[in-house]
């Protein structure tokens, strides 16, 4: 699998470290409730199909990446900085 | 009671030295020139506020630009990796961008080396996660990668070709074992 970085351009899958779905916002912790807060801290996406995912270029660039890829095909659709990232809510 | 005597020593001393190494026979497809003792700093500032201060179209991408005597390598996003002969390069770089970045002196952290030769490239090729085909790397580019599981600046420095790689001094010996491997078979002069 190859990912390209948005700085470094077309990588082997060796030069990044994963860390798994991209959560939603952080609930306001002191109103939400316990389970809302164990949703946001432990429970992941894994679905079969498309998912944004963190990836770290960590023997590059050591950059945050967004991709979105399909965990069925390993097809990545796109990659982006996840400090350019828009914050959704 | 004696002074303390400092000999001061770059990062291949013991590790590696001047000679010719591996295949004996015939011209050596690679000369591997030990490097280190240089000025380097980091830079920490966007590229566009470091372009503004050098009147440069700076970007945030893996490109080597000559500014003077001096080298200036991007390696991450708003970080700078600075080079020049001048052992004082770090001070004096700290006093001229005052307010537009931040400066720290890594001369002799690192360990430097450069190859060049008819086999340069196919050296490289054995251990590297870059294409280095002239279509898709050249003079100016700039890699921050791995070789045998040890992060380095790869650059390419001119069209002959040269390249250069910088990594922790801590982790010469470690690269050496993976560089004298791969240069082996095709010959290597190796300059101190």
């Amino acid at each position: 699998m190859r990912i390209t970085c948005p700085y470094c351009g077309e990588r082997d899958v060796r030069e990044f470290s994963y860390l798994g779905g991209e959560p939603g916002p952080r609930p306001e912790g002191r109103d939400a409730d316990i389970e809302t807060m164990f949703e946001h801290v432990y429970q992941r996406p894994n679905p079969a199909g498309p998912i944004r995912e963190y990836w770290y270029h960590a023997a590059g660039c050591h950059s945050w990446l967004i991709a979105e890829r399909d965990t069925r095909t390993h097809a990545i659709a796109a990659v982006t900085a996840a400090a350019d990232r828009e914050v959704r809510s | 009671m004696a002074e303390p005597r400092w000999k001061p020593v770059t990062a291949w001393e013991g590790i590696a030295a001047p000679g010719l190494f591996g295949r004996i026979d015939g011209a050596p497809g690679v000369i591997i020139e030990l490097g280190g003792h240089v000025g380097m700093a980091s830079v920490s500032a966007p590229a566009a506020a470091l372009g503004a201060h050098y009147g440069l179209a700076l970007t945030e991408a893996p490109r080597a630009y000559k500014i003077g005597d001096m080298t200036l390598i991007w390696t991450a996003p708003a970080q700078w990796l600075a080079t020049s002969d001048d052992r004082s390069l770090a001070d004096r770089l700290g006093a001229a961008l005052s307010g537009v970045a931040a400066v720290a002196d890594q001369s002799d952290a690192r360990a430097v080396v450069r190859l060049s030769g008819p086999k340069a490239r196919d050296v490289l090729a054995k251990g590297c996660l870059v294409d280095l085909h002239p279509r898709a790397f050249g003079p100016g580019q700039v890699a921050m990668t791995v070789f045998g599981h040890i992060n380095v600046m790869l650059r390419q420095i001119d069209e002959r070709p040269t390249f250069e790689i910088a990594l922790f001094r801590s982790m010469a010996e470690s690269f050496w074992h993976w560089l004298g491997a791969a240069a082996g078979e095709f010959g290597a002069d190796i300059r101190g």
